[in-house]
């Protein structure tokens, strides 16, 4: 059969799951006794499958965010006593402090850029390493291998390549780019760039290996299904492999907004968000102001605003973009 | 199957072995709380020397002290200083804090006694504690004794005699606009004349606040520290001076974002290299340089000189900035086993060691002599000569608004003004 | 163009045609490896090459080759019976963290997927929550909790809270890839008689190989790399983890860069190792079960 896409022909696509806890044709409807079984055994399968999950992320995450949050409503060095309650007060000098709004605005480029830039290449690359060729396994290696680099040592090795002298500039000078050298990480206008060409360079395999996990759930058949009725591989890429490939690529967009959002490790080892702030992000502008100034309440507030944010995007996003991937039928036959 | 089988072995163990440890808890300080001086106490030392030499000398003064007090045993700990920063705040807080730990005294220290955590020892010390001088007061709260330091700190011009030599200067600079001079003949011969690790902000804050001891009497600096005000005009005034000084373009080149230590591309490292022909540091500097060069004579190289003079400024300008290490007992351990072994540090044949492995100047001012790096013996007879020691603002202050004050130099290295108000106005900053 | 006069060859001289297709794709698949390939690797190979240097030679000119190669460095790392114990110690932390995390992370996303209760979309919002939070805020109140329940100086300390945190992107990535899963086969696996929790464990897990194989090296790769959970969970330093043990060549004033490469170098080996392992799982698995 022939479609314009592989949506249209109900084909395997992330569909709705809500059918399929409605028994299959082969199993016979019984009454009460059976159906009250088959809803303790469910009630079983389900906290079996979800308990031990929720008690460890109960227990080692929520319990102390909430306690983290509530210190925020007060003004707390973190050694005394928890005597003085402030409120909102945290939040209010958060945001006059220039520094932090500069930061909000400098996290924000990080995130608009990432999308921008780190999607498609990540795409592009995941795409044509998807085929055999000679090398393939050591190309998938050496793409992986930053993202595997402790955060510190990318740090300290991009600080000496970035340094006035160091091999960037030679090797730039060495191409004849030698006008456009710059003081990568002492230039206030262009460290926060730099620093971005750091984190792409660190995170880039991450959403190459994401987006191949991706392809490698699109069946074989479907593209030589579409190469034998006529369509060239770029057709085949826009209209069948693309389609397929959406949902992961949603979740490469939620990571890595949510992870830009917070972008802390990279910076803060680089440039502790200077010189001057020009690179603070959220999060290395709370670890500043708030944990190593020991003034904790400011920190955690500065922590719940960057959640804030967060939780925003995450509604927002979950609303219309991976909505999409629960409606859709679900077939049950092929071909 | 067998990945079920393999999921839930693992879920398994990891519970078990989670109920077994809550069981059987390990780690933390194990001190008996008896006062007597002969029944057997633990002490737990959480330190900053992890790394050779001072780790093999703190461990011998370990095994010295117990063969003198058999009934004590000391647990060394010994952690990097940035990790052993991280970690103390929070062991404080928590039911099992460390018995000895270090800590730098004055401001900072009285922001940790909040915790009351922090043992008063005014007792157990003072019959001895005024041989160490002035210098050891920081480590008072409140006119009581909360710690014993054991090395001290000054902050001076380390300079290259070779660089100074192939610029043609015979003697060092005695007064600000002999320096900005001795910079022009420097730049003269292509040698950049002052590192800065602008990244860390704590060396920009040594250049500002020594021209705030230079512009401002002693007492004005002392009141602005324990009210925590910086309103006084004399403080605008060294803005001012900072700002004309880094106008005369002293610095090396991009040195926003070079970092003061550790790191090859750091300040000092471009000192031990020859990259740059002084720098404004603690007396650490040979000991942080010496690593990163091959240079066997950096140590011989070095020379130091006082910070200038400021023309008509009202401070003292035999006045020094410094600081120093120091350890307090918590209130968990035993005394007067503690007090004695922070007493123990102190002595000559302690500090003797102690200053071999390039910690910094003794505490005891009788150990002077023995320092090993010539320049050091200047940085030490200047210390001792000064007619008073202002601590490093960002300790004698307590510790928000200090890390303020160095991430508001900071900010102000990065685009200087005249008035400096960002300084000035953010140790009020809530 | 080529491929447009071969697609009309019958499907048994499917590989003429590949071949053939293949003239447009492969030489760019080349250049674009290249150019990866150098941005990646030179800096990488920095690390390894700096690692064979003094630190005073980085000082002096921090591009050159090593002159002279200093062996010493990896030797004296590798010889080292603290690196060893950094090594186990980080492996098993990570191994229980991974272990965990996949465990239960993909038997919650399977709940999450293919059960349909009241409250599931809540239950997945929690999950997602975590992730929106940055550890720090967590840190001094977990703290405290290790303390009192006595995990403090101990692996479990660590593993435990890492797996906790890794359980919302697990859940996060495994939930649509088992979604996808057709229904035909849970209906097919019923008939024949097994329990839904047969299902997953027989058939679905397998299934999702390359999803389960990502999540793992995420949930891997960030435990190794995890500093702040152990620098608050450890004092003694024979139990400390590689990230950790790092800072036993840095001190106050001065850092031993070159060892500290040296060292960084080598404990990025069993990360790199478990990619590799790892890697062939993310290779085409066709979902064959969709066939007739």
């Amino acid at each position: 059969m022939t479609r314009s896409t592989a949506a249209d022909a109900g084909l395997t696509g992330p569909g709705a799951a809500d059918d399929i806890a409605v028994p299959g044709p082969g199993a016979v409807r019984r009454g009460g006794r059976y159906r009250r079984r088959r809803k303790l055994r469910k009630g079983t399968e389900l906290t079996i499958l979800l308990g031990p999950g929720l008690v460890l992320f109960l227990g080692f995450v929520l319990a102390p965010i909430a306690i983290g949050a509530y210190y925020s409503l007060y003004n707390w060095d973190g050694l005394g006593p928890l005597t003085n309650f402030t409120g909102l007060h945290n939040y209010k000098i958060a945001f006059n402090d220039p520094a932090f709004v500069s930061a909000i605005e400098h996290t924000l480029i990080l995130t608009g850029l990432s999308l921008a830039i780190q999607g498609p290449i990540a795409l592009g690359i995941a795409l044509l390493l998807n085929r055999k060729f000679p090398g393939r396994t050591a190309m998938r290696l050496v793409i992986f291998a930053p993202y595997v680099l402790p955060p510190a040592v990318t740090a300290v090795m991009w600080s000496l390549l970035l340094q006035p002298g160091g091999l960037v500039d030679q090797v730039m000078k060495a191409a004849g780019l030698g006008g456009l050298v710059q003081l990568w990480l002492a230039n206030l206008h262009i460290v926060l760039y730099s620093v971005f060409a750091v984190l792409t360079w660190q995170y880039l395999g991450f959403g190459i290996i994401l987006l191949l996990a991706g392809l490698q759930g699109i069946p074989a058949e479907l593209k030589e299904a579409a190469a034998i009725d006529g369509a060239t591989a770029w057709q085949t890429t826009r209209q069948i492999t693309l389609p397929l490939l959406g949902p992961t690529i949603r979740i490469w967009v939620f990571i890595t907004v949510i992870g830009s959002l917070q972008v802390f490790d990279v910076i803060w080892l680089m440039t502790q968000g200077g010189p001057a702030g020009a690179s603070d992000s959220m999060a290395t502008y709370m670890y500043r102001t708030g944990f190593q100034n020991e003034a904790f309440s400011y920190g955690t507030a500065i922590a719940i605003i960057m959640f804030l944010f967060c939780f925003a995007f995450a509604l927002v996003y979950q609303r219309f973009a991976l909505r999409r991937d629960t409606r859709g039928a679900l077939t049950r036959a092929v071909g | 199957m067998h990945r079920k089988r393999v999921v839930l072995g693992v879920a398994v163990a990891a519970a078990a072995a989670t109920v077994l440890a809550a069981c059987s808890s390990s780690g933390g300080s194990s001190s008996t709380s008896t006062n007597s001086s002969t029944a057997k106490v633990t002490l737990s030392w959480w330190n900053n020397a992890n790394t050779q030499p001072l780790l093999g000398v703190f461990q011998n003064v370990i095994k010295q002290f117990e063969a003198a007090h058999p009934n004590v045993t000391i647990q060394n700990v010994p952690m990097q200083n940035e990790l052993f920063k991280t970690k103390i705040t929070p062991a404080l807080r928590g039911n099992a804090p460390p018995d000895i730990y270090q800590q730098w005294g004055s401001g900072q220290q009285a922001t940790q006694v909040q915790s009351g955590k922090v043992a008063d020892i005014s007792s157990e010390v003072s019959s001895w504690i005024s041989s160490l001088g002035t210098p050891a007061t920081e480590w008072q709260t409140n006119g009581k004794w909360y710690g014993v330091p054991y090395d001290l700190h000054v902050v001076g011009f380390w300079y290259r005699k070779d660089l100074f030599q192939q610029a043609g200067i015979t003697a060092a600079p005695t007064t600000i606009p002999q320096l900005e001079s001795d910079d022009a003949k420097l730049r003269a011969h292509g040698i950049q004349p002052i590192g800065l690790g602008s990244k860390d902000g704590w060396p920009d804050a040594f250049w500002w606040e020594y021209f705030a001891i230079r512009e401002c009497s002693q007492s004005t600096i002392t009141s602005a520290m324990s009210s925590v005000n910086l309103s006084a005009a004399c403080f605008t005034k060294a803005s001012a001076d900072l700002d004309a000084f880094v106008k005369t373009n002293p610095f090396q080149t991009g040195f926003l974002a070079t970092p003061a230590q550790s790191v090859p591309n750091s300040s000092v490292g471009m000192l031990a290299n020859g990259k740059v022909a002084m720098e404004l540091q603690g007396d650490w500097e040979p000991a942080a340089g010496s690593g990163l060069t091959s240079d066997k004579n950096f140590d011989d190289q070095l020379g130091w000189f006082p910070f200038p003079a400021v023309p008509g400024g009202a401070g003292d300008p035999k006045a020094v900035l410094g600081g120093g290490d120091g350890y307090s007992c918590t209130t968990a351990a035993a005394e007067p086993a503690c007090a004695q072994f922070l007493q123990f540090l102190t002595t000559p044949a302690v500090e003797k060691q102690i200053i071999g492995a390039g910690a910094g100047l003794p505490a005891n001012p009788a150990a002077n002599g023995d320092l090993s790096v010539p320049a050091e013996k200047d940085a030490a007879a200047a210390n001792s000569a000064a007619p008073y020691i202002a601590e490093y603002f960002d300790t004698a202050l307590p510790t928000t608004p200090g890390q303020n004050l160095d991430n508001a130099v900071a900010k102000w290295f990065a685009s200087p003004d005249a008035s400096g108000s960002g300084i000035t106005s953010s140790v009020t900053t809530p | 163009m080529m491929t447009a006069i071969t697609a009309a060859t019958p499907a048994r001289a499917r590989g003429g045609r590949r071949r053939s297709s293949n003239w447009t794709i492969m030489p760019a698949t080349y250049l674009v490896s290249i150019v990866i390939l150098g941005l990646t690797v030179v800096p990488l190979l920095y690390v390894f090459l700096d690692g064979a240097k003094s630190t005073a030679q980085i000082s002096a000119n921090s591009t050159a080759l090593p002159n002279p190669w200093v062996w010493s460095n990896y030797g004296q790392i590798l010889s080292s019976a603290a690196f060893w114990e950094f090594l186990g110690n980080s492996a098993l932390i990570a191994a229980v963290a991974t272990g965990l995390a996949v465990g239960l992370g993909s038997m919650a996303a399977f709940a999450l997927s293919r059960y349909v209760f009241r409250g599931r979309e809540a239950i997945y919002t929690l999950f997602i929550c975590g992730l929106l939070f940055p550890l720090q805020i967590a840190a001094l109140p977990l703290f405290l909790q290790l303390q009192l329940m006595g995990l403090l100086d101990n692996q479990f300390g660590v593993a435990l809270p890492e797996a906790a945190f890794s359980l919302p992107i697990t859940i996060l990535i495994l939930r649509p890839f088992m979604r996808a899963i057709p229904g035909d086969l849970e209906d097919a696996a019923m008939v024949d008689g097994a329990s839904r929790l047969r299902f997953f464990a027989q058939i679905l897990l397998p299934m999702c190989k390359p999803a389960l194989v990502t999540v793992g090296l995420l949930a891997f790769v960030t435990s190794w790399n995890q500093f702040l959970l152990p620098l608050l969970v450890f004092s003694t330093q024979s139990h400390f983890t590689l990230p950790l043990g790092v800072s036993t060549f840095q001190s106050t004033y001065s850092s031993n860069t070159a060892v500290v490469l040296a060292f960084t170098a080598l404990a990025a080996v069993p990360a790199l190792a478990a990619f590799l392992w790892g890697q062939r799982y993310l290779v085409a698995g066709a979902s064959g079960a969709v066939k007739g």
